[in-house]
């Protein structure tokens, strides 16, 4: 009799577990619903760094936008053969360039003309491309997807194969009010995930916050200082570029006779100009030049010192009082100018995982 | 007999209330009132019609033919006998007219849906995208941005709308067939070509529940060629794209393309 009492007990115990854990697994289902519960994610913005230019307020940064728009930028499908995503030209360890491309090619065996440039600190950019082509960071994105050269793709392609996968319907529900697989959407989490890709954490931007108690070497240094009187024109502001349009003086290669900035205005005075490039993650983004001539950081100064010519609209920045153009450096100038630009490497921003593809 | 005066008086007063108040001869309340409004793009070359691979002659002999002819408006919006203006939704406020499109007698069309019912008098435009509205980026090009690139109306090497396209051959004195391109749009936020327009219809367009009116507006696309600056394909306006020079001047001259030549109210 007591014997059984307990066995009810112990039967009502084990009934009412089983409905505890019925109730935590129904419960879990229920969390489960796929919707729209946007959580903002913060965007800190370097101290050395100066005021963002993307206008967050259209396009609010959410970790599901970000999560969604790192998809994306990993996704083969958004080109013609499904196999060229964006990474394919912009690799993390080399801060997001062509590992060793001096030109990036694409679907069909398609070869571009111009040296694929690193991603990082793009929400601070007035412009975008080589050539400034690209004056908004949502609407970059349609010059490589549907260049024949590079993803040769259409939007609505693009659009319908993304449609037809329970994974993104999921995705776009979670990061979007209205839920929509569409252009918009996809433009808006690519951009979600660039902006945040910011690049502020190298030995340089230690030292000039003073945080842990970071140091440059007496090379470093003078380096830095050569730096400040002989290129911070140009390479100006801790992005390491003014954002303008320059002709540097390289030789015109006549096999690509890539006049630049001219194509887009066709004004003669936007001859061979080209967007001053950030020197972030310079040690790792070779090779140099819009068309990746240079293949060291070496022979880069080396150019600046003795090989600039006169194609006929070089910038004033780099006549000198002979008439001739150039930066006049010496062996030391270049090497501890080197010295400092390997103090740009953030190694954190190249090995961060919120943007690695695993 | 007072009484009766006091009311006429009264009567009278209620009417005159009435009339100062709503400008309607009817006294018609059109508030929440919604109806259609129908925009229909007519092609035309002076005085004929636009037909695809007929060649057309300019005012310098040069001769044209075209195999696409298309153009962005936007911005569209109307204003009524009292000076109020509708401004149709921003997020839909972007149509390309595209010959392609037209029926047999080459008219495109453009419904304006449930816009406020009122007595309209006349209609502005823009031609092109202006650049509040680019700068917003992907959230103010919505669904815009993947017609446009179907339509062949965004550059793939730069992120921006052609406003105008026409294609298709050109012949002078010394040349004959060679490729004729007009592609007209602003270049990102360093040039602006868009421009706007205002029309004046000749009589009030009634827009109603029950009634949807058509507005048949005029493009005389020679003026492209022959408007406020007359310009030659042998000196360079064969090829127009983004040239800082020569957009602006295509720009203006799509500006006086457009007339209403008549409305049907419905």
């Amino acid at each position: 009799m007591f014997q059984s009492f307990f066995n009810v007990l112990i039967m009502n115990k084990i009934s009412v577990l089983l409905l505890i854990v019925i109730g935590i697994l129904s419960c879990s289902e229920a969390s489960d619903i796929v919707k729209y519960e946007p959580v903002t994610l913060a965007l800190e913005i370097p101290s050395n760094f100066p005021d963002i230019v993307y206008n967050l307020d259209n396009n609010p940064l959410t970790e599901a936008g970000f999560e969604l728009g790192k998809d994306l930028f990993y996704e083969g499908k958004l080109s013609s053969n499904n196999a060229i995503a964006c990474a394919f030209c912009h690799e993390q360890a080399f801060a997001f360039t062509h590992h060793g491309h001096n030109l990036s090619h694409g679907v069909n065996g398609g070869v571009g003309f111009r040296n694929a440039q690193p991603i990082q600190n793009l929400a601070f950019q007035t412009s975008y491309m080589w050539d400034g082509a690209a004056s908004h960071l949502d609407l970059q994105p349609i010059i490589p997807l549907t260049s024949d050269i590079e993803m040769g793709e259409t939007f609505s392609n693009v659009v319908t194969k993304l449609q037809a996968e329970p994974y993104y319907q999921e995705k776009f529900t979670r990061a979007f009010e209205d839920g929509e697989v569409n252009t918009e959407n996809m433009l808006k989490a690519l951009s979600q995930f660039m902006v945040m890709m910011i690049s502020s954490n190298s030995k340089y931007d230690k030292y000039v916050r003073n945080e842990d108690n970071v140091t440059l070497t007496e090379l470093e240094l003078n380096g830095l200082n050569t730096f400040q009187n002989k290129c911070a024109t140009c390479h100006a502001t801790d992005l390491f570029s003014d954002q303008s349009f320059r002709n540097n003086g390289l030789s015109i290669n006549p096999l690509l006779n890539d006049q630049g900035r001219y194509d887009i205005l066709e004004d003669p005075n936007d001859l061979y100009k080209f967007k001053v490039p950030s020197l972030r993650n310079v040690e790792v983004t070779y090779p140099y030049m819009h068309d990746g001539r240079f293949s060291t950081l070496q022979a880069v100064l080396d150019f600046y010192d003795s090989a600039v010519v006169d194609n006929g609209n070089v910038d004033d920045v780099l006549l000198r009082a002979d008439g001739s153009y150039g930066i006049t450096l010496s062996d030391y100038e270049k090497e501890s100018i080197i010295a400092f630009l390997y103090t740009l490497t953030d190694d954190q921003f190249l090995e961060d995982e919120r943007f690695s593809e695993y | 007999m007072k009484l009766l005066k006091f009311t006429f008086a009264l009567f009278a007063c209620a009417i005159l209330i009435n009339c100062s108040s709503d400008d309607d001869d009817n006294n018609e309340d059109l508030t929440d009132e919604k109806g259609d409004l129908i925009l229909k793009f007519d092609n035309a070359v002076g005085d004929y019609d636009f037909i695809f691979e007929t060649s057309y002659t300019k005012s310098n002999g040069e001769s044209y033919q075209l195999n696409n002819l298309k153009y962005i408006i936007s911005n569209v919006r109307v204003t009524d006998t009292d000076g109020n203006v509708y401004t149709y939704p921003a997020e839909d406020n972007a149509f390309i007219v595209d010959e392609l499109d037209g029926n047999n007698a080459g008219e495109i069309f453009i419904t304006l849906d449930d816009i406020d019912a009122a007595d309209y008098t006349a209609i502005t435009f823009g031609i092109g995208i202006d650049q509040e509205r680019f700068a917003l980026g992907a959230e103010g090009q919505g669904d815009f941005l993947d017609l446009a690139s179907e339509e062949g109306m965004m550059w793939s090497w730069a992120s921006g709308y052609k406003f105008v396209r026409f294609d298709g051959v050109f012949t002078t004195s010394t040349l004959t067939d060679e490729p004729l391109n007009i592609h007209m749009g602003s270049v990102g936020s360093s040039l602006d070509n868009y421009r706007e327009v205002t029309l004046s219809f000749p009589n009030t367009v009634l827009v109603r529940e029950d009634k949807t009116p058509e507005i048949h507006i005029k493009a005389d696309i020679s003026k492209v060629f022959d408007g406020a600056t007359s310009v030659n394909f042998s000196e360079g306006y064969d090829q127009v794209h983004t040239d800082a020079t020569e957009t602006p001047v295509i720009a203006n001259n799509m500006q006086t393309v457009f007339e209403v030549h008549h409305v049907h109210n419905d």
